[in-house]
């Protein structure tokens, strides 16, 4: 165990650095850059940005300023919101989008992961099929639909919540159910693929024939088997949704990630996009290492070496 | 002053007049609320004044830096002008210069010399004195090369101030601005600049706190180490989230503050500004906010109010690709476009359609005659171009930037090009970088762009087409016109300046490379009982004097909106509204 996980992290190393490479060249490659605007900036003035921020050095210079400094994770300041550092930026967004993301995860695993197993056990019923009827609805309706309908109905016409900002608990409410529905849905048709595996296997029929009653086969014996295919879709759910949701914070006005990674890379700005490419990927790797973890938990068949 | 809605009892009553308005059947448009028996009055939403004299509005998107040397866009220009003050003030409707922190000023006849007087006893909100050595610390601050001011070049005017910033001077004592004592400033130009008090009050030229910046470095903006000369300071700031600002006793006029406070969100999406606005958690949507599709439907509300707004959106041709070198082909496609058409039909009715490169609202400016759609005078210069009947003219191609709108009108071009004038024209776009990257290298043909003032005067239109211009991005050359710029920049005489400058419009639409479309309108709702928030001409909005109106409804039946809302101005008649796309002004 001990050797897996630090083989694991010694592998983030390379992994890392290759993401690291391919996003600063990949942004570089890109047209225009970050001192544009409609007004045009003068001359003398974009020559002293770039000086500046070292843009008037050779590439591969920069490039090489670049990792040393990703390795002390300072990405240096924003181009376009200069009095900031991309750590500080980064490290204000992310506590909104965990708490954003973390209510999201936690809501559809509590309701998806029920809507499942309900699915599985009665397989081909009318409640299977109201089941996974609402589902297939909550995959295919886009979150850009969903906030806006949420918004009119709950807010403007109920009152119930607000219909933006990130102020208060009761704020919460409606970017959650936004984020959560795509999630919830998708984690449901999971559980029940996953539930019906396992209970056509020899082992639950064993279970059965033990005379143990249909709640301890499913919820003791199938269900942590049969929620593998959920848990190695957290783990970059997780990423993902820690990540921040442009879509939904753009809806409700929230302060998180997802519009500082889509924008930075439409303004060019070139510390900001880096930072939070590498953020993601560590972050997603270091996910990826604790599903691993888990499964060695839950299916005693898995072992980590 | 931190939650987003204020008071349940508001939302009980709105949610009944809602379910009413449901249970009737109303479409969106139907007026939610406060539709009272006694007025006929509507109203956009909740119109229940604060508990709080506090304002709450939409800054736009979130600032991208907001100290004053550096500042760039609109949104960083709101909180320096909320934060600090500068010499002259802008008059909330007229946006002519008031006396701010300097209360009287001299010019030489010559119009060279500027003697400004401080306000005796004006303090910082830390409580050190404000001093002409300020501003000029902090002029001189913009223009010092190794900062790399965005804007340095609003400072232009002042004598030998572009030379130091370019480095051809390297003592800042030759630059044009000497504090003769603690409370005297005087500047010197390089050249009579009319409107040079209009740019005293830009934010460019807003004063900064030395002693801040001395112990703070960069960080001396934040929340803490922040310090202010204006009405209001800094409280608290959470980026993408909220801005805090309370009232600074220090200001001169504190007495007539009447705000305690203002909280500013960035919201940058205009569905969810409209959303909140409604909701009655923000009493001021500004402009450029009003989701465009809805002005049609916003114009019966009394608090919706539109008017000009300084800006224009235009293409810009590049003569340096054949065969759009040939003026008669720059003149035919001009000729060839419907302004009315795409203005009114296309879009609404919510812009102006404009066929002049510089915009309404100069007093005593007259516009040269502008392009009007004329097909067959088109096909007439297109003949004489060479190419008769669009025979032998090689596809063009319109490039835009990634937008609704601009796909819309740039469809409206193609057809009306293909339908005129026969020639072949395809659409295309480009998001942001790519497109800037594009305009400014001049990869394109025909180029959607705008325009937007800097401050009232023709100038701040016109200036940047003169030759090697950063931001002419056509390729356009003229000795005449450059000629004609650099006249009225030396002209004292108003009346003559703005006629060199006429003629110099007259010029840039002749033979120039610029085809305008329309002409940008304000679109803003201010709740009623906000009082002293005004339509003007920039979209500046002077918040010192604002105040919450608690008795606005019977005010309001005493004297009919238009008495209580304040000066007839604030509706502009029959002037169209449009949107100046956000997507132009938060870059």
């Amino acid at each position: 165990m001990v050797t897996f996980l630090v083989r694991r992290l010694l592998l983030m190393v390379p992994t890392l650095w290759a993401i690291a490479t391919l996003a600063f060249f990949l942004v570089r490659g890109a047209p225009g850059g970050p001192f544009q605007s409609e007004k045009e900036i003068p001359a003398s003035v974009k020559a002293q940005l770039m000086h500046k921020y070292g843009l008037d050095q050779p590439l591969h210079v920069q490039y090489l300023r670049f990792l040393s400094s990703a390795a002390r994770l300072d990405f240096g300041p924003s181009y376009k919101f200069p009095s900031r550092q991309v750590r500080e930026i980064i490290a204000e967004a992310l506590p909104v989008s965990l708490e954003l993301g973390g209510w999201a995860l936690l809501l559809s695993i509590v309701v998806g992961v029920p809507i499942g197993i309900f699915a599985a056990v009665r397989q081909n019923t009318a409640g299977d099929f109201a089941a996974m009827g609402i589902a297939l609805a909550g995959v295919s309706i886009p979150n850009f639909v969903l906030g806006p309908v949420l918004v009119l109905g709950f807010s403007l016409s109920l009152f119930l919540f607000p219909p933006a900002l990130w102020e208060g608990p009761q704020s919460r409410v409606l970017p959650v159910v936004t984020l959560a529905t795509a999630y919830v849905a998708y984690i449901a048709r999971l559980t029940r693929a996953g539930m019906l595996e396992v209970l056509r296997q020899d082992f639950t029929r064993t279970a059965r024939a033990k005379g143990l009653s249909e709640n301890v086969v499913v919820f003791k014996h199938a269900l942590k088997l049969g929620i593998l295919p959920v848990v190695s879709y957290i783990g970059p759910a997780a990423a993902r949704v820690m990540m921040g949701s442009i879509v939904v914070e753009t809806i409700f006005s929230v302060p998180g990630m997802g519009r500082y990674l889509v924008n930075a890379a439409f303004n060019r700005d070139y510390t900001l996009v880096l930072g939070e490419v590498l953020f993601y990927a560590a972050l997603l790797m270091a996910l990826n290492l604790l599903v691993d973890v888990a499964y060695t938990w839950l299916d005693p068949r898995v072992e980590l070496a | 002053m931190t939650r987003a809605h204020r008071a349940p009892r508001r939302r009980i009553q709105l949610s009944l007049a809602l379910l009413l308005a449901l249970v009737a059947g109303c479409a969106p448009a139907s007026p939610p609320a406060a539709r009272t028996a006694a007025s006929e009055a509507r109203y956009f939403g909740d119109v229940t004044p604060p508990a709080d004299d506090v304002l709450r509005f939409n800054l736009g998107a979130e600032p991208e830096i907001y100290d004053p040397s550096f500042a760039a866009g609109q949104p960083d220009g709101r909180v320096c002008r909320i934060l600090f003050e500068g010499l002259t003030r802008e008059d909330p409707q007229t946006l002519a210069p008031r006396p701010g922190q300097a209360y009287r000023w001299e010019v030489s006849p010559d119009g060279l010399t500027y003697t400004f007087h401080l306000r005796p006893g004006i303090r910082w909100s830390d409580g050190t004195p404000v001093t002409a050595d300020d501003f000029r610390w902090s002029w001189l601050r913009v223009l010092k090369p190794e900062n790399a001011a965005r804007y340095s070049g609003l400072l232009a005017p002042i004598r030998n101030a572009v030379a130091y910033n370019q480095r051809e001077i390297p003592d800042s004592n030759a630059v044009g601005i000497v504090a003769r004592d603690d409370s005297t400033l005087i500047v010197t130009l390089g050249e009579p600049t009319a409107y040079f008090l209009y740019l005293t009050q830009f934010y460019t030229y807003l004063p900064v706190p030395r002693q801040a910046i001395a112990r703070h470095g960069d960080r001396w903006t934040r929340p803490g180490n922040i310090v202010s000369n204006g009405a209001f300071t800094l409280r608290q700031w959470r980026q993408n989230n909220r801005f805090e600002f309370a009232k600074n006793p220090r200001y001169w006029d504190a007495a007539h503050v009447r705000l305690a406070g203002m909280v500013a969100y960035p919201i940058d999406d205009l569905n969810t500004s409209t959303n909140l606005y409604k909701a009655g958690v923000i009493d001021w949507n500004p402009s450029g906010y009003v989701p465009s599709q809805f002005i049609p439907y916003m114009r019966d509300y009394r608090d919706f109010r539109h008017g000009s707004y300084q800006g224009v959106y235009y293409y810009s041709i590049n003569v340096t690709r054949p065969p759009l070198d040939n003026v008669w082909v720059r003149r035919a496609l001009n000729l060839a476009v419907d302004r009315d058409a795409i203005a009114n039909d296309l879009l609404k009715g919510s812009r102006e359609p404009w066929g002049n490169m510089t915009p309404t609202g100069y007093p005593g400016y007259e516009h040269p005659p502008g392009y009007r759609y004329d097909p067959a005078k088109a096909r007439e210069c297109l003949a004489k171009a060479g190419y008769p009947d669009g025979r032998g003219f090689r596809k063009i191609s319109i490039l835009f930037n990634t937008s609704e709108d601009h796909r819309r009108i740039a469809e409206a071009i193609q057809a009306m090009w293909k339908n005129t004038l026969h020639i072949q024209v395809e659409l295309t776009n480009q998001e942001w970088g790519s497109f800037m990257g594009a305009v400014t290298g001049l990869q394109y043909d025909v180029a959607r762009r705008s325009w937007i003032g800097d401050y009232l005067d023709p100038n701040t239109f016109l200036s940047c087409w003169i030759t090697g211009d950063g931001n002419n991005r056509s390729g356009w050359s003229s000795r005449r016109y450059d000629g004609l710029i650099r006249a009225a920049a030396r002209e004292v005489d108003p009346a003559r300046r703005f006629g060199i400058l006429r003629e110099a419009e007259a010029l840039l639409l002749e033979d120039g490379p610029t085809l305008p479309v329309y002409h940008y309108s304000t679109n803003e709702l201010v709740k009623p009982y906000v009082r002293g928030i005004y339509q003007t001409a920039l979209d500046i909005h002077p918040l010192t004097y604002v105040w919450i109106d608690r008795d606005w409804r019977s005010r309001e039946a005493a004297h009919g909106p238009a008495a209580a809302a304040g000066p007839e101005r604030e509706r502009v008649a029959g002037g169209p509204a449009g949107e100046a796309g956000a997507a132009d002004r938060s870059r």
